[in-house]
């Protein structure tokens, strides 16, 4: 009577009627366990701290090449009255046009006290006109090689000042002169963005996807040998399905995964908006949300294939036999698709997994007709339920094979224990 | 609560061209609230047939049942199990893991941390609770293992040499454990090399060999089977043994014989052949030990 007691106190605890229900939740409780396990791994959070902060460093930097303003003494000696006004105007353009540049206007005596202020960097470039002495021309000087951008300001500045000059000289006006002279640019392909911007977007979503797919697979397959090789899973085999099992472990690392991508999609769009590129934030938004989309479908089969390939080892060293097809694989993927253009690009856009870098960068300067992304996704999403098919036979096949490595072949011809299935 | 039977039993591996028979038509009962041991050599089918009881290997023929019908996944869903190789996760705590199987089981968190603890406090390992498995001994970790078993009030024990690499007092208090379980009513089966110890705790046993039953009943009958040794003492030398009619002298010294006897007549020849030449201090049929039994039965 007694041992009945037991049970009635542990079901009303459990809050379920018979303990037999617990098993239609199992995945949950594996994927929960996947997740804990790899969020609190150090190496792991270590990783991804490293990677943040790379982003983050890169980021900034680029801002700060962005956004930085130069400044610039100039000396001119007092006297020369036309190398003055030049610099002045020159400094007044740089002040009112947002040139990322600025300059103050340093007076010295003479030649030679310009000379000392170069030699001693209390001046950065001298100014001077040979107006002074009767003659034509410019010289700017600098100790070494004036800065370009400063080079090209007084130089506009100077012909500017000169043209002027020369145009009252002829009886009319700068304006004149200049009348309809204005060139204005336009892009015909209808794409706000520039094709250096989708080369890189390209190269950092094949990134994403390469470290998503192979940190996160090679962890499933680590996860799966390790219960392999100790036995565990004949443990847990008796306990839950096999199917549970592994769902529970795509599911966890698929999470994992995806949230390594967000995180680092979002450091990577956060930071672009205080860059150059807030203008096309827009764009890489639409493109990161569709990259998000193919690549959560996509790892789902990658994650499964891990997990086969992790089933097929018989100890933690046969991984790297037993992971490497997989890994060639996203490595091609990898190297393809972030140097893919023209027609391979539109081909690779609809062959998983490749199409889960192509399709977003098409995406991203253009190439792509808004139907284009959804057919890929359903030809991802069709690849990704076969692969798990396949994977699961697999993977139930190889799981209980003791003794050495287990070729694809075999698992999938294994006879599966009399329980174990769904 | 229920027997656990296992009829005609019949595993073929098959690779390449051969096909090997691992285990052959093996038939036994481990009845409700006994301990039944499972002996045999390496190679002899043990873990073999305990991996078709538990599901985990397909099962070429044969069947297994439990409580008269056919063993379902349900029931093994709460039958414990200690399989061959050792090993949880190396870098999880203990406490967590083991909860963590038990949640699997369908038992709720709270009661699960709650027996494991109990269990932990029970074996000596309260305060190793939070370690990481790889950090604890060799014998504890068996013992980790063994509560992962038998958490959950199971219905039916499997365990594959669950004493091995054990110290006498640990094994003492593993077998305190599992005979509050058989009191419960449930069925041990458990595999071991250590024919002393099989000897001592279990009401039945298996001897299994080349994949096939050799011998299945209590201690006692299987003793009672073998051939019965007696012990002869004399006052003088006892080597006259080896001449006496339907004797077999197994051993002797000096004024001490190990013979065995294949009649009655055999033995009243020899006690008057010894009463001839003196007195008789002993007389006395010894029991084989099972260690013999199983070297009689497997050679």
């Amino acid at each position: 009577m007694s041992r009945n007691g037991n049970r009635m106190s542990r079901n009303e605890a459990a809050g379920a009627g018979r303990r037999g229900d617990g098993a239609s939740n199992a995945w949950m409780i594996v994927a929960t366990r996947e997740i804990v396990v790899r969020a609190l791994n150090k190496g792991f959070l270590i990783g991804l701290a490293v990677t943040v902060a790379m982003i983050g460093g890169l980021i900034g930097f680029t801002a700060y090449l962005d956004g930085r303003t130069q400044s610039f003494d100039v000396a001119v000696v007092a006297s020369d009255e036309s190398a003055s006004t030049a610099l002045e105007s020159a400094a007044a353009e740089a002040a009112s046009d947002d040139q990322k540049i600025e300059l103050s206007v340093v007076r010295v005596d003479s030649a030679a006290a310009a000379e000392t202020a170069l030699d001693e960097e209390t001046a950065d470039a001298w100014l001077s006109s040979a107006a002074a002495a009767g003659a034509d021309g410019w010289t700017l000087s600098g100790w070494r090689e004036p800065d370009g951008e400063l080079t090209q300001l007084i130089e506009t500045t100077v012909r500017d000042q000169v043209l002027a000059g020369h145009a009252v000289d002829a009886g009319t006006t700068m304006d004149a002169l200049t009348a309809g002279s204005e060139v204005e640019t336009e892009r015909l392909d209808g794409n706000p963005v520039d094709p250096q911007i989708v080369f890189v977007a390209g190269f950092v979503l094949a990134f994403l996807f390469f470290m998503g797919t192979v940190g996160s697979g090679a962890m499933i397959a680590g996860s799966v040998i390790e219960e392999k090789q100790s036995r565990l899973v004949e443990i847990i085999a008796t306990a839950v399905p096999l199917r549970q099992l592994l769902a529970g472990k795509i599911i966890g690392s698929s999470v994992i995964a995806l949230g390594q991508n967000l995180l680092l999609a979002a450091v990577g769009l956060v930071g672009a908006s205080f860059t150059d590129l807030s203008a096309i934030l827009p764009a890489m938004t639409t493109t990161m949300l569709w990259f998000v989309v193919f690549f959560t479908v996509g790892f789902v089969a990658v994650a499964a294939l891990y997990a086969v390939a992790g089933s097929l080892a018989s100890r933690t060293e046969d991984l790297q036999y037993t992971t490497s097809p997989l890994m060639m694989l996203l490595m091609g993927v990898y190297v393809v698709t972030f140097s893919a253009d023209g027609m391979l690009e539109r081909v690779l856009s609809y062959i998983p997994p490749a199409s889960i870098v192509s399709m977003p960068v098409r995406v991203l300067n253009g190439d792509a007709l808004w139907w284009e992304p959804l057919v890929s996704l359903l030809v991802l999403v069709v690849t990704t339920l076969g692969a798990l098919l396949l994977a699961e036979r697999a993977y139930r096949g190889a799981l209980m094979q003791t003794g050495g490595r287990v070729t694809w072949k075999t698992a999938l011809a294994a006879e599966r224990g009399t329980t174990l299935g769904a | 609560m229920s027997d656990l039977e296992v009829r005609d039993l019949t595993r073929v591996f098959s690779t390449g061209g051969t096909s090997r028979r691992a285990v052959d038509g093996v038939s036994f009962t481990a009845s409700s609230g006994l301990l039944t041991g499972f002996v045999g050599g390496n190679g002899a089918g043990k873990t073999t047939t305990m991996r078709m009881i538990m599901g985990v290997l397909a099962i070429t023929n044969g069947e297994v049942r439990f409580g008269g019908v056919p063993v379902t996944r349900h029931d093994r869903r709460e039958f414990g199990y200690m399989p061959e190789e050792r090993g949880l996760y190396p870098k999880q705590p203990v406490l967590e893991q083991l909860v963590y199987l038990a949640r699997l089981r369908g038992i709720a968190a709270p009661v699960a941390r709650r027996e494991v603890l109990e269990h932990l406090d029970r074996l000596g390992l309260a305060d190793r609770s939070k370690d990481h498995v790889e950090k604890l001994s060799l014998g504890n970790q068996q013992r980790v293992q063994i509560v992962a078993a038998i958490m959950g009030q199971p219905k039916a024990l499997v365990l594959d040499e669950p004493f091995s690499g054990l110290d006498p007092a640990a094994v003492d208090t593993m077998v305190d454990l599992l005979r509050e379980h058989t009191r419960r009513g449930v069925p041990v089966l458990f595999s071991s090399h250590q024919l002393d110890l099989v000897e001592r705790l279990c009401e039945r046993l298996v001897i299994l060999g080349g994949g096939k039953v050799l011998a299945n009943g209590t201690p006692d009958d299987l003793r009672s089977q073998g051939v019965t040794r007696h012990r002869l003492v004399l006052s003088g030398d006892a080597g006259f043994v080896r001449g006496v009619p339907g004797v077999l002298a197994v051993d002797v010294d000096g004024p001490s014989a190990l013979v065995e006897v294949h009649d009655d007549a055999a033995a009243g020849r020899l006690l008057s052949a010894a009463l001839e030449r003196g007195a008789v201090k002993e007389f006395s049929p010894v029991r084989p030990t099972l260690a013999q039994i199983y070297r009689e039965v497997t050679a």
